[in-house]
């Protein structure tokens, strides 16, 4: 875009408040986590100037995937696991919009859990949320694969039998891992920076985000929401820096450069104190869409030609 | 005064020996200074040139010797065989390097198929191997008189080839945008949805099973009313026209009769240039409104209002570079030597108009304007690029021809500056050096007669980003000192240290071979001194020795050359010149220096101070065996935390909010969301002591803290105070 055209186009901006991304009314749980990552999303929305019509957010099936509905943007309420595909499918046919992906721990991490693999690796620049409550909600109840091992759900009435799967240390084991982070829905104004450094990087941002379930795992997060120094702030000049006043509560701070992939390996790995921050950046991993060169034009003849050769494979001629 | 050294130092101060002087002869034939001795046969050596300037992707220009090595790392197998490929493919390189030497112009693929040719069979089939595996095919070019000309029309035309493309991409995807406007705007018109326009759009074996009529009738009332406003609808139609008309960037195979080809963007003076860019100045124009129209409406942020009067009002003074940045740019080659050649540069560089120019040097010592007086070291030469630096904007690249090839990245980053570029490149003129193109042009810049030097106002905003004095020798030194190895009279190994001077380079040039007298060896005597030693001295010191330097002539014996006293001024004025630029690359910078002396200064007189007012205290500890006191105590911990809230006073942490509508949904009144959707308390006097408790026992993380009840009067309160206490 020319310089006349960003400066006219400077002219022109728009300033949004968060009631201009407010869609229907949230129908989650009394309490549910859900709300604060939406707060924040709307937040960052409106801070960033997203235009709604130039922002889509995709999901799968679950709690989390309700979130679509209750923002005034574009969105797609995708199927089970499916919720990454579709997204990258937006990315390639339109990389002029701000792609985020809602999608939750049984969502992701199980049945769609070879996409999520292979969506790190294709690195295409889109914002994922993770929202990892620990259960699998909408359907009241079942062990989910980051089910701390000992959960007692309707499927695992004995409690579960595995260890939790840790969607960190997956996420920072895949090739071309760009950005990987983890935020928790009780601390509102790093949950904010952090979905906003993960926007701004370009490449597939993965936000963990421990979200609490007060329906069905009522007390899974309470020591960490009750006792600020279990929690660790990972704070560097490259991350993201505490605020003075959430400092005077959340005094256990450790300084991390997210450059430093191993460390963040070795602190994804902990489950107590919850590291909070981001763990990992390298923003010269290539995007899928800049290799595959994406910026080709594809005229309406070609377009229809394509269509048209498809679905001559399966049009049956009348005799 | 002894008869020898008084006809020597005749010559250093009239440059003429008196006529019974048997040194009174021409300079041996094949002089050189004694540090190029080991590059007589540069053929033989593998060096930069020539160069192959590339067509295709990959490297714009590369060296032969480093096109042979990637060839022979894809092709040579390991080991002897491997050996011999390699030993075989290196001598036809050596005899490419002769042939390119003198012959004509000739691509690297032909070079190698005539000196292959000559080969025996089995050579023939070796070679063949390498030659398949060469990367890279382009004009050989040698490091001669016309090398600046050729390397920068090549960089350049590669630079344009880059902003052609570019520029097509971002035409064609407006184009289909805009057409994707259009098209959806007839798609839901009243007229697609007639019956006969309705039947176009199906295939025609399905036809038949349609009826067309009942569908348009039933389409017709889902069709947009009024559809794209005029207004709008001219605009895009406008802009349509002009992206597809635009002869700046043509669609490949469409040969338009309008499109201007890249030879038409190249000019060799400046008023050709500036007059063919004020003829187009009305299509880039348009074309520039062009885009920015359409962008603006395929993101649906054209605002009539608003918009309308400023594209109305674009003219083309309006123009900055960065908007010309989308256009060719023009090429102007200009001689040095040119008559009015400042003049037309100054026009070149502040017409606005986006060009880059070559300017050609050729000669570095003229003689000044009266022409029996000194000589004028680099008049026109250097310090025009140096002229150039103070438009500011302008990209300015300085450099022999011998290295280009060094600098090609800096040479395509210049020509991709958004705004004027000037590269000044000095290439001696066939047939006045004694020496090959190559080395004559290497010791302009190894004497600092010609620095390399480059000035990139896209680096930063200040000079010591923007300015660069790397890849000359040793800049931090007035002259690089090279080591030479001699053998002496009793072929003994002798080591000195020797610097490469600006009287070294003119050595070599035949117009100036008057200024130099050779000494014979008989004839050294203490009153010579070397030439850096003499430029070095103060003019008194200076006085008393005779300035020479090192050479050898064509059998490699070493001699001693006197320098005269004009030539030598030359020196020290070509020495003054390499250190303003040094000045300018931060390097021995006098300011900073100054400044540094007057800081330490200041320093040690605060450290003395410090140290006699702590003296005394010394003394009276050391009197009674004490340690001596602390310098300065630590700073007391002066940051206290801020005094907790009172609990008694109801209060939200708004910071820790989670945004979970519970408080805002129980007591709407009491609770509101701030800017940010987090709760804080509106008045608790909208509500009840037993609403606020609720509300703290529903939040989910505690944030909510009721304090003491404010109404005494309020039933039940003794449960709600028990119920509030973990809360506070």
């Amino acid at each position: 875009m020319s310089a006349a055209t960003l400066c006219l186009h400077h002219f022109a901006e728009e300033n949004y408040a968060l009631e201009d991304y407010q869609g229907g009314v949230p129908r989650w749980c009394k309490g549910c986590g859900d709300n604060a990552i939406l707060a924040a999303i709307q937040r960052l929305c409106r801070d960033e100037s997203l235009r709604p019509e130039k922002t889509v957010f995709v999901s799968g099936i679950g709690c989390s995937s309700r979130l679509p509905h209750y923002m005034r943007t574009y969105g797609f309420h995708g199927i089970h696991g499916r919720a990454l595909p579709i997204a990258e499918g937006i990315k390639l046919a339109r990389p002029d919009l701000h792609v985020f992906v809602n999608t939750g721990d049984g969502d992701c991490c199980s049945i769609g859990a070879a996409h999520w693999i292979h969506a790190i690796r294709y690195n295409m620049n889109m914002t994922v949320l993770l929202h990892d409550n620990h259960i699998y909600g909408l359907t009241k109840k079942q062990a989910s694969p980051t089910s701390p091992v000992g959960t007692r759900s309707n499927t695992t009435p004995r409690g579960s039998y595995l260890d939790a799967l840790s969607p960190l240390t997956v996420t920072l084991g895949v090739q071309n891992v760009s950005f990987v982070a983890q935020a928790v829905d009780w601390i509102p104004e790093s949950l904010f920076q952090i979905l906003t450094a993960a926007y701004r990087h370009r490449g597939f941002s993965f936000v963990r985000i421990l979200q609490r379930c007060p329906e069905f795992v009522g007390n899974m997060f309470e020591p960490w929401v009750h006792d600020p120094q279990r929690m660790l702030m990972l704070t560097h000049a490259d991350g993201i820096r505490v605020s003075p006043a959430l400092q005077k509560i959340y005094r256990n701070q450790l300084p991390h450069d997210p450059a430093d992939i191993n460390r963040a390996r070795e602190i994804a790995s902990s489950e107590d104190p919850i590291p909070v921050g981001i763990l990992y950046r390298n923003p010269e991993v290539p995007c899928y869409e800049d290799l595959r060169g994406a910026g080709k034009l594809r005229t309406a003849d070609q377009v229809r030609g394509a269509l048209d050769a498809e679905l001559d494979k399966f049009t049956v001629w009348p005799q | 005064m002894d008869s020898r050294l008084r006809s020597q130092v005749v010559f250093h101060l009239t440059g003429r020996l008196p006529d019974d002087d048997e040194a009174g002869q021409p300079l041996p034939a094949g002089l050189r200074p004694a540090l190029l001795a080991p590059y007589r046969q540069l053929e033989s050596i593998r060096h930069d040139f020539p160069v192959v300037l590339a067509a295709g992707a990959g490297e714009y220009v590369v060296s032969l010797s480093a096109a042979v090595d990637g060839a022979l790392r894809a092709a040579a197998p390991q080991g002897l065989q491997g050996e011999a490929m390699c030993k075989r493919a290196l001598h036809v390189e050596r005899l490419i390097r002769e042939a390119a030497a003198g012959g004509a112009p000739r691509t690297l693929l032909q070079a190698w198929d005539e000196v292959v040719a000559g080969c025996d069979e089995a050579w023939r089939r070796e070679m063949t191997i390498v030659r398949d595996a060469l990367a890279v095919d382009g004009e050989l070019a040698g490091c001669d008189a016309r090398l600046s000309s050729r390397f920068l029309r090549h960089a350049w035309a590669v630079v344009q080839g880059e902003k052609a493309r570019a520029a097509r991409v971002r035409i064609d995807a407006l184009v289909l945008r805009l057409e994707g406007i259009l098209r959806a705007d007839y798609a839901r018109s009243a007229v697609a949805f007639q019956a006969a326009n309705l039947q176009q759009t199906f295939g025609g074996t399905h036809q038949a099973l349609f009826n067309f009529a009942t569908m348009s009738r039933l389409l017709a009332p889902a069709a947009s009313q009024g559809g794209l406003e005029p207004p709008r609808r001219a605009r895009i139609e406008w802009a349509l026209r002009t992206l597809r008309e635009q002869g700046f960037y043509p669609a490949p195979g469409d040969p338009g009769a309008r499109s201007a080809g890249i030879d038409d963007f190249a000019f060799d003076n400046v008023p050709a240039a500036l007059d063919a860019y004020r003829q187009r100045l009305p299509d880039v124009l348009s074309l520039l409104k062009a885009l920015s129209l359409a962008e603006l409406e395929v993101e649906g942020q054209f605002v009539e209002q608003l918009h309308a009067p400023i594209f109305d009002g674009m003219q083309s003074q309006d123009f900055t570079a960065t908007d010309l940045q989308f256009f060719p740019d023009y090429l102007v080659t200009l001689d040095s030597d040119a008559p009015g050649v400042q003049a037309d540069l100054v026009n070149a560089l502040a017409s606005g108009m986006p060009t880059k120019v070559l300017l050609e040097v050729r000669d570095l010592l003229e003689e000044a304007a009266p022409g029996q007086g000194r000589f004028s070291f680099g008049m026109r030469g250097s310090q025009l690029a140096s002229m150039a630096m103070t438009f500011g904007d302008a990209y300015v690249l300085q450099s022999t021809a011998s290295n280009l090839l060094q600098l090609r990245d800096r040479i395509q980053r210049g020509l991709r500056h958004a705004g004027p570029a000037l590269f000044s490149v000095y290439a001696p003129a066939d047939g006045e050096s004694t020496l090959p193109g190559y080395l004559a042009s290497a010791s302009a810049m190894q004497s600092r007669a010609f620095p390399a030097f480059s000035y990139d106002p896209g680096m930063g905003s200040d000079s010591a980003t923007r300015f660069s004095l790397e890849n000359n020798p040793q800049p931090d030194a007035d002259w690089p000192l090279e080591s030479l190895i001699y053998a002496d009279q009793d072929l003994q190994a002798v080591t000195e240290e020797l610097a490469f001077t600006f009287v070294d380079f003119l050595l070599a040039d035949r117009r100036h071979s008057r200024h130099f007298a050779v000494v014979p060896r008989a004839h050294w005597g203490e009153g010579l001194i070397s030439a850096r030693q003499w430029l070095e001295s103060p003019p008194a010191d200076a006085a008393t020795g005779l300035p020479s330097i090192l050479a050898v002539d064509d059998a490699d014996l070493l001699c001693r050359v006197i320098v005269d006293e004009r030539m030598m001024r030359a020196a020290q004025r070509c020495r003054d010149a390499w250190h303003r630029l040094q000045e300018l690359a931060g390097i021995h910078d006098s300011r900073a220096e100054a400044l540094l002396a007057r800081e330490k200064a200041l320093w040690e007189q605060a450290r003395a101070i410090e140290v006699a007012a702590l003296a005394p205290a010394v003394t009276a500890a050391a009197q009674a065996g004490l340690a001596p006191p602390a310098v300065a105590a630590p700073l007391a911990a002066t940051a206290e935390d801020e005094a907790a809230p009172n609990p008694d006073v109801a209060y939200i942490e708004t910071l820790r909010c989670s945004s979970c509508n519970e408080c805002t949904l129980a007591s709407p009144k009491m609770f509101a969301y701030d800017q940010n959707k987090q709760a804080y308390i509106t008045d608790l006097k909208t509500g009840s002591y037993r609403q606020l408790v609720e509300a703290a026992e529903s939040c989910q993380v505690s944030v909510i803290h009721p304090g003491k009840p404010w109404n005494p009067d309020e039933p039940g309160l003794e449960e709600l105070i028990e119920r509030a206490r973990p809360f506070l």
